[in-house]
């Protein structure tokens, strides 16, 4: 039998928070595993495969009373579920397979970012939206024009991720605690990001300090190709534990107010030199979304790298572009 | 398990077990020369653990043999400082205490890691590693962690970022003269100097080298306890886990940093055997002169201060 709610005023509960996850594949599903583990709001995923979704969550939900998580997480191919998100999370998408070209890929995960936009914007037009799908940058411009939202309530996930492997990398190289190291990357994701050794530190000490500069590059380059190396041991698969961690970091500092800085792909309007763009900058998270951009004084070669690195993204804008001309 | 042994179940000691627990990281044997209240504490604490979910063993024990076989001994006995008195004053009763503590960890716990909290810490530290005569790498004192954990908070505060993502280093003397890298003072890898107003760090620089007395202050009668306490369940942690973090403790230097025969709190890497290695930090010239500076308060402090009872321990251990 159930048990009757008590009456009383309805408007004065505490409301749950609720994340909605967009595509529930390897990323989309580990992140929902993580945000779960942090107990900190309902979850559903929406896939267009149902069964598999109805499935993962259920088997979330079975490891609940081991793993002490009481959340509720749901698995669906209705986008009507969002409703009322705090967050959603856009990781639908294809991987490349071989034969496409970077524009097949960028055509194809354009319009399933796009369809993913217009239902946020229709079931969730106060959450915050968080863009997984690669390539990511340009993807959060589809997400930022589809949707419709203030420019502070989109962001990437890419810098953090680029970022957590190198602060690996570092505690690994010197023998110390990842969790004492951390790490600022600018710039796009992956073979794009400007690395900032000076502003990556041991428990604050710059590692400069503490590693001959050929080391450091070593490091950097591994990190440059941090998703490939995995890619090649996996031959049919890629990461998806350290972006899924990365977007349940993101997703807890929104949805707990935390104000994290962390390197994310943001919209800038002039910062560091560079227009109407999405690209990787440290930013404040907290429950507005992105409430802060910080302006780090760069020296002349990571600023030469970083407008580099601009402009691959804004050449895929402008592949972009041209396919929305067509459509 | 690892075995925790707390000498003194007052605030410092039952919050230290408190923490430890939480963390899952060690059983826990708290000691006091008062029988029922470690007993008490434990039952407690114990009492606690199916809501928050540990269930390691927290034992409170009237005698000290209890310490026996322990892998790290956490010296929280003594008393602390009330308002009126110097630090010489407290130094010179708290250091008879150490003399007795000392023998007994000796002889029930010959093989452990010591963290002590006695103040003033840094002399009480270089004067039990000096009556224990346990390799110096075993002996550590809670200083420079505390001020880095205080820096740490109020930066995050300032900023209102998240407290998560601050690092900060503290090194030389546990005293207000206490040096504070600035440079280290991060956020997520951003120096806080460049993100926050200059008076406004400068402001934070100074509370922190008084955060002692303001605690004291608020709460009157009572000392800081909570920041203590998990600065010991951090070396605990360090410790029991092998980790080799990072944190600075308060430790006798032989030669590094320029010094000798003196502990001050210094960057280490802390792992299953205490300190695993020292990190030498570059500081800049008024930085450097800032340390010898206050070194030399420290010396000074020690010299006029009849540390006889020294005398009466085991041989300096290099």
């Amino acid at each position: 039998m159930q048990p009757k709610r008590l009456k009383g005023k309805e408007e004065n509960r505490m409301p749950r928070k609720k994340v909605s996850i967009i595509g529930a594949g390897q990323v989309g599903a580990t992140a929902a595993y993580y945000i779960a583990e942090k107990i900190i709001a309902d979850i559903v995923m929406v896939d267009v495969i149902e069964g598999l979704t109805r499935a993962k969550a259920l088997d979330f939900l079975h490891a609940g009373p081991m793993r002490r998580y009481d959340v509720s997480i749901e698995g669906t191919s209705d986008y009507s579920c969002i409703e009322g998100s705090d967050v959603v999370v856009i990781t639908a998408g294809v991987p490349r397979k071989p034969g496409m070209d970077r524009m097949d890929l960028l055509k194809v995960n354009a319009g399933i970012v796009k369809t993913a936009s217009k239902n946020i914007g229709i079931y969730a037009p106060n959450s915050t939206v968080i863009v997984v799908s690669n390539p990511l940058d340009v993807m959060c411009h589809v997400a930022f024009r589809t949707t419709g939202f203030a420019v502070r309530r989109v962001v990437g996930m890419a810098g953090i991720l680029d970022s957590t492997r190198f602060r690996f990398f570092v505690a690994e190289e010197l023998g110390y605690a990842p969790t004492d190291v951390h790490a600022m990357v600018l710039g796009g994701h992956g073979d794009q990001m400007v690395p900032l050794p000076r502003f990556t530190t041991v428990a604050g000490i710059p590692v400069p300090q503490l590693m001959e500069p050929q080391t450091i590059e070593r490091l950097v380059d591994r990190t440059r190709n941090g998703g490939a190396e995995i890619v090649a041991h996996l031959k049919t698969g890629s990461a998806y534990f350290a972006p899924a961690a990365s977007v349940a970091e993101m997703v807890e500092a929104i949805v707990t107010d935390r104000k994290t800085l962390a390197p994310c792909a943001a919209f800038l309007r002039g910062e560091y030199g560079i227009e109407n763009l999405f690209i990787g900058v440290p930013v404040l998270l907290g429950k507005n979304g992105i409430e802060r951009i910080v302006e780090l004084e760069l020296d002349d070669s990571e600023m030469k790298l970083l407008h580099k690195s601009a402009d691959a993204v804004r050449k895929g804008v402008q592949e972009l572009d041209s396919f929305f001309r067509l459509n | 398990m690892i075995k925790v042994s707390i000498i003194g179940s007052g605030n410092v000691g039952a919050n230290s077990a408190f923490f430890i627990a939480e963390n899952r990281s060690a059983s826990v044997t708290l000691v006091d020369i008062r029988e029922g209240l470690p007993k008490g504490k434990a039952l407690d604490l114990s009492e606690a653990g199916p809501i928050r979910g540990y269930d390691t063993s927290i034992l409170g024990a009237g005698s000290i043999e209890e310490i026996h076989g322990s892998d790290i001994v956490v010296i929280a006995a003594g008393r602390v400082r009330n308002a009126a008195e110097t630090r010489n004053d407290l130094y010179r009763d708290n250091a008879v205490l150490m003399n007795e503590i000392c023998e007994d960890i000796k002889r029930l716990a010959p093989d452990s890691v010591i963290i002590n909290i006695v103040e003033p810490v840094d002399r009480i530290t270089l004067l039990v590693q000096k009556l224990l005569a346990f390799d110096r790498k075993k002996v550590l004192g809670i200083g420079g962690l505390l001020s880095s954990t205080r820096i740490r908070y109020l930066v995050s505060k300032a900023l209102s970022v998240s407290a998560r993502e601050v690092t900060g280093i503290v090194v030389g003397p546990h005293m207000p003269c206490m040096v504070i890298l600035r440079d280290t003072v991060r956020v997520s890898g951003i120096p806080a100097e460049k993100l926050l107003p200059k008076d406004s760090f400068e402001a934070i620089i100074h509370e922190v080298r008084r955060a002692g007395d303001t605690i004291l202050h608020l709460a009157e009668k009572s000392t800081s306890f909570y920041a203590p306490s998990a600065a010991v369940a951090a070396l605990v942690e360090a410790v029991a886990r092998d980790t080799g973090a990072i944190l600075p403790v308060s430790f006798r230097l032989q030669g590094e940093y320029g010094l000798h025969d003196i502990a001050v709190s210094v960057p280490a890497s802390i792992g299953a055997g205490g300190v695993n290695h020292i990190l030498e930090i570059q500081m800049n010239a008024s930085e450097k002169e800032e340390f010898q500076n206050a070194v030399a308060e420290l010396r000074a402090s020690m010299e006029d201060a009849a540390e006889a009872v020294e005398g009466e321990g085991g041989k300096p251990h290099a």
